[in-house]
């Protein structure tokens, strides 16, 4: 297969997900009993108002909530291409805008946390594999461990928690003014920290474990007997010959490290308040704001087929095997 | 003379003929027997199996070990600390006793507890409480341990041995309440997911084409979506105001819904490898249907393949539901599970004025680790190259 | 015999020991034997009798788990020096391993990484131990494909290990490990995950190049067939002990263990009467807590009762022709033998 023909063919592959992904997104987002209006209807209840059906059946006419499922996703389809994403009812915006808002921070938390993963955990991984069941080794896999035991926001808790008591404050949020200056700049690493740290630290343990173990396998292939069988120094057979095969999990494993930064990052962000999509999500979810919810889930869906897109690309460029390339990605 | 050399060749030969046939069972051992011979060296796992055996047990009889039940609110002891047990009351040795909790508020309203020290409360085994129905169907009144007046009646006293939340109630009665939830949730729902994933992912390796290109892609989609958000999204369109064992029943299969799809990748990848194997061809060859191939030949081959992968899922399971039932999109009062309980740690103050509210978390955090540990024990044990 | 070629390599009781949770393993128990230059010395014996890791200690790239002792004798210019002695990763190893002694593995298909190209893993070998220069790397390197037999080797250089054909990737790995002209070439069983005409041709590449280098080959198989064909010499080799060395010749035509006897009757010969292969009875023993028993006491159809002694030691019977076998000498001058 030419690398052209791959390409296109992926890219095929990843609209097919797209779209798909579309369809589940607005099941999920039909999926409550009760719209939007039943939500308004209630707090209108609950402030003394009485509604009278009429008026209930006026206001589906109004939001379109009673029309049948695919119509309202036809409707809802075109505007997604088109750009129309529409109307937050909770927040009385537009979904785009409001996605707009929180997307740039999102982004930010996302990309630094995954640059942060990646920095801390492959050196730590190859040094664990180089020196096995040494007390570092032992080290690293016992802080992987209680990462990944720990659930995202307890940690963030504590540490909230543990800046509150050494700082007088808890850090939390992001800062107002962007990072222009020199001030606002070591504000936002302050107020950065902790979301990175807790966020980033499940993938990194996952990935010092996974890099570790596929280290330990390329280490014992015959490959790199007889590599050193021929004169080769040991650090140019780490180096060169087995970080350059650990490096294509890695980077397959990009998709899934962008899924579980979201995951992070969504859970986290509501407790420590960080003007990112977690606490609207929330937000939306808790109200039945079903096109908002729906696209905070469909954007990130995208971000993350994104990504795989990436990390596909960039492992064919990488792995000269490309015709081994889908049948390895059929084994795992 | 004669004879006992001859008793001690026979007692030689005895031994050799013991130590052949202890070889030959070692070779002809099944795969299981080897995985279980292994993993029985496998220190940390089996000191897992251990604490597991024992989080279950306790869970199997939370009713009769918990002093109290889920709804015991009690304005007097809100927010109590951990209840000091004492052995010596006024110089002398009764065996162990709490004293009643006491509280009066601060200079800044804060409430400060205290222990009323004139009356000690002996600590009684198996005293009568809130009636129960034990694993559902065993009715019971009786708990492990507890305060009683001099009557015999059940005392308000309470011993809280992991302090009380923000009602009042019992913290580690409801943790262990609770743990019927957290354990049982992510055993479930992994074994929905299992069957999932095997039928799906072993018909999409085994037949191939078109069929496998659709599932291929329908997991895809599933794979590519950040599954807090979708797990937050589905759970949210849990209707409010059905039952607690609806609730719970649906959670699970949400939790199961977005856990199948790597599962069925996995099973899928190792069909597809498994069926290049000659032996199947083989079967094949010699008149096997399908479905004899998939369970008689295929499934076996990567069981245990599946089984540790199955152990290391569950840990995400636990930490799902736990982060569900945190932001208040999973399990609902009045049912409780850890996640439930962590809510109160919500609050920056809550965690600084009652640090035993952090508790949960612990037993969240054994339990994750200790079925980790377990399934790389395992996975040590089913790889026959290590 | 040809005595009058130099020696390359002398080992002298090697003993590998690898420390297990079940017990200290023993693989190799004290093998002796030398290598000359010109000659071609086979190494024969059933997995697991500790023949790749003989060679693999030659090299020192056993890892750290197998402990090797005794001593790897390596003549060079006048001088010997003792390779055990060597630092497993530092320089003076590193500049014997593929300049002065190469080796070549099994499986071809796994012997290059998959993800470079074989010119660089080729060029690697003559930049670390001929010259630096790039240009004249790469053109020693196709110089030394086209020797090997690989057609169109420039276009060959650029490609990966996944577009050769088995065959093709052995020349290439033989053509890397002889590029620096070694002065021994080990050959861990470079035919067996061949089939059956390339391996004719890769045995007939490797004489041909013996001719024009003049190295020392040590040839480790299981299959009697290429030994008869390429050998000069041949060591038997059981339970990590060496049985029998001798001769090719002698050794097919006399061969005194029972274990060689029993090797020899278990091979299919062409033509021959049709009856039952021979098998040798039972599995090799693990080399772990082994008494001083024989190691092949209970698989021997002609053990006698000082078998059950200490083990017998390597003695010659005839010239160059030594067995540890107690009735070595008896089965020698023409005694009984039951196969």
């Amino acid at each position: 297969m030419s690398k052209i023909k791959f390409i296109g063919k992926r890219l095929g592959m990843s609209v097919i997900t797209l779209w798909l992904i579309t369809v589940v997104v607005f099941f999920v987002i039909q999926l409550p009993p009760g719209d939007f209006v039943d939500y308004l209807v209630e707090n209108m209840v609950a402030e003394g108002e009485t509604v009278t059906e009429i008026e209930i059946e006026a206001m589906r006419e109004e939001y379109g909530t009673n029309r049948p499922f695919f119509v309202q996703y036809a409707d809802w389809m075109k505007g997604i291409l088109t750009g129309d994403w529409g109307v937050s009812f909770f927040y009385n915006q537009k979904v785009t805008v409001k996605i707009g808002e929180t997307l740039g921070a999102t982004l930010a938390v996302s990309f630094i946390t995954m640059i942060f993963t990646y920095l801390l955990s492959i050196p730590i991984a190859i040094y664990s594999a180089k020196h096995q069941y040494s007390v570092g080794d032992y080290l690293a896999t016992f802080i992987g461990f209680i990462g990944m035991a720990i659930p995202n926001f307890l940690f963030a808790i504590i540490l909230m928690f543990l800046s509150y008591k050494w700082f007088g404050k808890p850090i939390m949020g992001l800062p107002d003014t962007p990072p222009t200056s020199w001030p606002a700049i070591k504000e936002w690493i302050k107020h950065m920290i902790i979301p990175i740290i807790v966020i980033g630290t499940s993938g990194t343990c996952g990935l010092i474990r996974s890099t570790r173990a596929q280290m330990l396998d390329e280490q014992a292939r015959p490959y790199i007997l007889s590599t050193r069988a021929r004169g080769v120094s040991e650090p140019a057979l780490t180096y060169k010959y087995a970080m350059r095969s650990v490096l294509n999990p890695v980077v397959s494993g990009l998709g899934g490290m962008i899924s579980g930064i979201f995951n992070g990052s969504t859970i986290t962000a509501i407790v420590l308040m960080l003007p990112t999509q977690g606490p609207v999500l929330l937000k939306a979810l808790q109200s039945q704001d079903v096109y908002l919810s729906g696209g905070i889930l469909l954007i990130s869906a995208i971000l993350v087929v994104i990504g795989t897109l990436i990390s596909d690309l960039l492992l064919m460029a990488m792995d000269p095997r490309i015709k081994d390339l889908e049948e390895s990605k059929n084994e795992q | 003379m004669n004879n006992k050399e001859e008793l001690l060749k026979s007692k030689e030969e005895r031994a050799l003929e013991k130590k052949r046939l202890k070889q030959e069972k070692y070779y002809m051992s099944s795969q299981w027997q080897l995985m279980g011979r292994k993993l029985l060296k496998h220190k940390l796992a089996i000191f897992s199996i251990v604490l597991l055996g024992i989080l279950y047990f306790c869970m199997i009889f939370s009713d009769f070990i918990a002093p109290e039940d889920l709804e015991n609110y009690s304005a007097k002891y809100s927010d109590s600390p951990i209840t000091k047990i004492h052995t010596v009351h006024e110089g002398k040795f009764i065996g162990p006793f709490v004293y009643a909790q006491k509280f009066k508020f601060n200079d800044y309203g804060q409430k400060m507890y205290y222990e009323d020290t004139a009356t000690p409360h002996r600590i009684s085994l198996f005293v009568k409480g809130t009636p129960y129905k034990l694993l559902g169907f065993i009715k019971g009144d009786v708990h492990l341990y507890g305060v009683k007046n001099e009557d015999g009646t059940p005392s308000d006293v309470k011993v809280l041995i992991l302090g009380a939340d923000n009602l009042g109630r019992d913290m580690f009665s409801r943790i262990l309440l609770g743990s019927k939830v957290s354990l049982t949730v992510p055993l479930l729902g992994t074994a929905i997911s299992f069957v999932l994933a095997v039928i799906i992912g072993g018909v999409s390796g085994f037949y191939g084409g078109i069929i496998d290109t659709i599932i291929q892609r329908i997991i895809e989609v599933f794979m590519s979506f950040p599954t807090l958000p979708l797990w937050m999204a589905l759970s949210a369109a849990i209707p409010t105001g059905i039952s607690v064992t609806n609730v719970y029943i649906l959670i699970t299969i949400i939790m199961s819904l977005l856990s199948w799809p790597g599962l069925a990748r996995t099973v899928r990848g190792r069909f597809l490898s498994l069926k290049k194997e000659d032996y199947v061809l083989a079967a094949r060859l010699a008149g096997v249907s399908d479905f004899k191939i998939i369970v008689k030949h295929l499934v076996p081959g990567f069981m245990s393949y599946l089984i540790v992968n199955l152990t290391l899922g569950i840990p995400n399971m636990i930490l799902g539901e736990t982060s569900m039932s945190f932001l208040g999109l999973g399990m609902r009062a009045p049912a409780t599970s850890w996640g439930v309980l962590l809510q109160e740690c919500k609050s920056i103050n809550n965690i600084a004025n009652c640090p035993w509210k952090l508790i949960p978390l612990v037993f969240v955090a054994i339990t994750v680790l200790a079925f980790n540990f377990l399934g790389d024990g395992l996975r040590d044990a089913a790889d026959p190259y290590k | 015999m040809e005595n009058e070629n130099k020696k390359i390599l002398d080992v002298k009781d090697l003993k590998i020991q690898i420390k297990m949770d079940e017990g200290l393993l023993t693989p190799v128990r004290g093998v002796n034997f030398s290598v000359y230059e010109n000659e071609t010395l086979g190494l024969v014996g059933e997995s697991g009798c500790g023949k790749s890791l003989t060679c693999k200690a030659i090299l020192g790239i056993n890892g750290k788990k197998a402990h090797a002792s005794g001593n790897i004798d390596f003549y060079k210019d006048g001088e010997v020096m003792n390779l055990l002695d060597l630092k497993p990763d530092g320089e003076k190893i590193r500049s014997i391993r593929g300049k002065q002694i190469s080796m070549v593995f099994q499986e071809p298909m796994t012997s290059f990484s998959p993800l470079f190209t074989i010119g660089s893993q080729m060029t690697e070998t003559i930049r670390l131990h001929i010259t630096k220069d790039k240009k004249e790397a790469k053109e020693i390197a196709i110089d030394m494909m086209k020797k090997v037999g690989i057609s169109n080797a420039e276009k060959r250089f650029t490609q990966y290990p996944h577009e050769f054909s088995g065959g093709m990737l052995q020349r290439a790995l033989i053509a890397t490990s002889l590029v620096c002209h070694p002065r021994l070439l080990i050959a861990d069983e470079p035919t067996t995950a061949l089939d059956v005409t390339i391996q004719a041709q890769i045995l007939e590449l490797m004489q041909q190049l013996q001719k024009d280098y003049g190295m020392g080959i040590l040839y480790v198989t299981h299959d009697l067939g290429t030994v008869a064909k390429i050998c000069d010499r041949v060591i038997v080799m059981y339970l990590g002990k060496i049985v029998e060395m001798a001769s090719v010749r002698d050794l097919f035509h006399n061969p005194i263990h029972p274990y060689t006897r029993g090797l020899i009757g278990s091979v299919h010969k062409i033509g021959g009467k049709k009856e039952r292969l021979f098998s040798i009875d039972g599995t090799v023993p693990l080399a772990m807590n082994l008494s001083d028993v024989c190691g092949f006491e209970d698989r021997c159809t002609s053990k006698c009762e000082a078998c059950k002694g200490c083990e017998p030691e390597l003695t010659e019977v005839s010239e160059g022709h030594f067995v540890a076998c107690y009735r070595g000498a008896e089965f020698a001058n023409g005694g009984q033998k039951n196969v």
